[in-house]
């Protein structure tokens, strides 16, 4: 086949996932600028004179996200630094330091993300019950490093393997002790890494609805569950959905751009052995 | 060896903080006192395995020390547990009569070159070479003097802000050096460093880093399994086999000398011929022939006979051989031959006049003649 067919039939075949992928996005993104009224409109219209309403409401009405927004990015953002701040040391240990037991607590790290969420969340509501911690930041934040942190574990040790083990006994014979030799030497190395964790921390965070809708409630209510509001059993207000829906995924797209370079290298991070970062 | 030259000004021995006797006296003791390395009944495992059996070394202050060995000997351990790299199981390690078995790496004043360099990809040459005076927190015009100083030792002053990534391999291995020679340790380590670099470049460096060696008047630990590299740049080396050090001795006596069948088969290249022969009533039985042999050669038994290469003549008498190959190689010649079965190789000066598929004769004089215990190699002395 000439190239110049195959490439042909490349480029269609991924422009075809693309707008399946995006078909839902896109629609998202035209109702959040349609009033209800077209937004029923059947069949659906494709010209319409677009509406700022609805991102009006979302943001200044009485249903406003901003405290749910705000809520999203105490959790996540915290979750997400508790993350780093537990996994990089953990995961220099595993990657490095002899110990009793390390095989075997790399494996328990791992298996913990064997467990269907659904399985956790009794439990989970009844220790944080107990504890007083429902509808708290911590409580719920705690129950995110629970599967963060495994997750942001497994990954860096990786990236810490890959840094050669000389280069840290080089920092060590020039004097710098195990903790400057981690911060001058080893982290700079690793900091590749620590973008694709905290990237893919926040947005499992960010991202996350089931514990947030059960653990939860009033005053610690992340805008993934806020936006459930706009549907009810009488009717599903689908614009106001949209625009939320809107605001709620910027700053993951936002993210996603800003760190797509560091994403990608994470995802073949080891799989080819010594190549440069 | 004791260096010839002065060594160069210390800009940092003012300082004075690890060893005031050195700043106290100024520049030159370093060479003379300072740099003996002392290991003790040294015991390593790996679970099972063990990987070294009771080392006993000591090095002389001064000395360029060579550990070779083919690999997995135990040199490398070595090295890296003078350095503090590697626990050990038994044994102590002394560095100037100190014991530092205890002391993290950073404690011992030494610096080590690594096979891989192992330099920081993120820093630049100039922070490479500064790091380890930064780490002690040195003042910033003291750093910059010396980095520049290091660096002009070894000829990379005009790549002081590439990264080690923008250098090639010979670069990278002076840059390792500078960042080693910069804050003058007690002890250099270096481990194969020069196995990364193509064969004329080796050739090269080699030369250099015994000088720069001599100009700082540092002792060096120099790990390496090329014999040749190890007899060329050494004043003394040990020789491990399968963690034991079997001999240690100037380059020039233990190719004399080789303290048993197995060093003897490791050093030269080629290496020494070995023959099983047999003492019997005074006389050699070497090849189903009686060679007569003009020494005392101790008592009866098994024996190996070894023979240097370039020891072995083609002649009318001796051992009866077949002439399997002739390598020409420019100004000598190999000849591959078989003794009754056993290889042997022959080296001259002179083309000789034997051709493939020859049937020759070799001697040998009485007095190149080596001779080991057939049961356990140890050399046999008339």
């Amino acid at each position: 086949m000439p190239r110049r067919v195959r490439t042909l039939i490349l480029v269609a075949l991924a422009a075809l996932l693309l707008a399946v992928w995006a078909f839902p996005v896109l629609w998202a993104l035209l109702t959040s600028f349609k009033t209800e009224r077209d937004v029923l409109a059947y069949p659906p219209t494709l010209i319409f004179e677009p509406t700022l309403r609805n991102y009006r409401d979302v943001l200044f009405g009485s249903a406003s996200l901003l405290p749910n927004l705000a809520s999203s990015i105490i959790v996540a953002g915290v979750s997400t630094l508790a993350t780093l701040l537990l996994a990089i040391p953990a995961a220099y240990a595993l990657a490095r330091l002899e110990f009793p037991g390390r095989r075997v607590s790399g494996f328990y790290i791992l298996a913990t993300q064997m467990l269907p969420p659904v399985g956790l969340i009794i439990p989970y509501y009844l220790v944080l019950q107990k504890a007083g911690a429902l509808d708290t930041y911590w409580g719920l934040i705690v129950i995110y490093l629970t599967f963060s942190l495994p997750f942001a574990i497994w990954l860096m040790v990786s990236y810490f393997e890959d840094v050669p083990r000389e280069m840290e006994e080089a920092a060590l014979l020039d004097r710098a002790g195990r903790v400057r030799a981690l911060w001058y030497v080893i982290l700079p190395q690793v900091r590749g890494g620590i973008a694709v964790t905290t990237i893919f921390v926040f947005l499992n965070a960010w991202n996350e609805f089931l514990f947030a809708v059960v653990l939860g409630g009033n005053r610690v209510r992340p805008v993934t569950v806020a936006m459930f509001n706009f549907i009810s059993v009488e009717q599903t207000l689908w614009a106001k959905l949209a625009a939320g829906a809107m605001l709620a995924m910027a700053p993951v797209i936002l993210l996603g751009l800003l760190a797509q370079r560091h994403i990608v290298k994470g995802l073949t991070v080891g799989a080819v052995k010594g190549a440069r970062r | 060896m004791n260096s010839p030259d002065a060594p160069p000004p210390n800009p940092l021995a003012a300082r004075g903080e690890r060893e005031p006797s050195a700043s106290e006296t100024g520049e030159k003791p370093r060479a003379r006192t300072a740099g003996r390395v002392s290991l003790r009944g040294i015991v390593k495992r790996h679970g099972s395995f063990t990987a070294l059996h009771g080392v006993d070394l000591d090095i002389e202050p001064g000395e360029f020390f060579a550990l070779l060995g083919p690999s997995g000997s135990g040199k490398t351990t070595t090295l890296r547990i003078i350095a503090g790299l590697e626990p050990h199981d038994a044994g102590r390690v002394l560095l100037d009569g100190d014991d530092v078995t205890a002391r993290e790496p950073g404690e011992r004043d030494v610096a080590m070159v690594f096979q891989s360099y192992a330099l920081y990809p993120h820093m630049s040459v100039f922070d490479n070479i500064a790091f380890p005076l930064r780490m002690v927190g040195a003042p910033r015009d003291d750093i910059a003097r010396a980095v520049r100083d290091a660096a002009a030792k070894v000829r990379i002053d005009h790549l002081l802000e590439r990264r080690p990534g923008q250098l090639s391999g010979g670069q990278q291995q002076r840059c390792a050096l500078a960042r080693a020679i910069v804050r003058k340790p007690r002890l250099f380590l270096l481990d194969e460093p020069l196995s990364n670099l193509d064969a004329k470049l080796r050739l090269e460096t080699r030369v250099e880093l015994r000088k720069l060696q001599r100009a700082l008047g540092v002792t060096a630990v120099y790990v390496t399994h090329d014999q040749e590299e190890a007899m060329t740049i050494a004043d003394r080396l040990a020789i491990f086999m399968e963690g034991r050090i079997v001999q240690v001795g100037r380059p020039q006596e233990i190719f004399a000398r080789p303290a048993s069948a197995l060093v003897a088969a490791f050093i030269g290249s080629p290496p020494m011929n070995l023959l099983p022969a047999e003492v019997r009533g005074g006389a050699l039985h070497v090849a189903g022939i009686t060679l007569p042999i003009e020494r005392p050669l101790g008592g009866d038994g098994a024996v190996t006979l070894g023979v240097r290469p370039a020891a072995l003549r083609i002649g009318t008498s001796g051992l009866p051989a077949c002439v399997e190959l002739v390598e020409h190689m420019g100004d000598t010649t190999i000849v591959d031959l078989d003794v009754a079965g056993t290889p042997m190789k022959l080296r001259t000066d002179q083309a000789p006049a034997v051709r493939e598929g020859d049937e020759v004769r070799v001697s040998f004089a009485a007095a190149a003649m080596h001779l080991f215990e057939r049961d356990g190699g140890a050399r046999r002395d008339p």
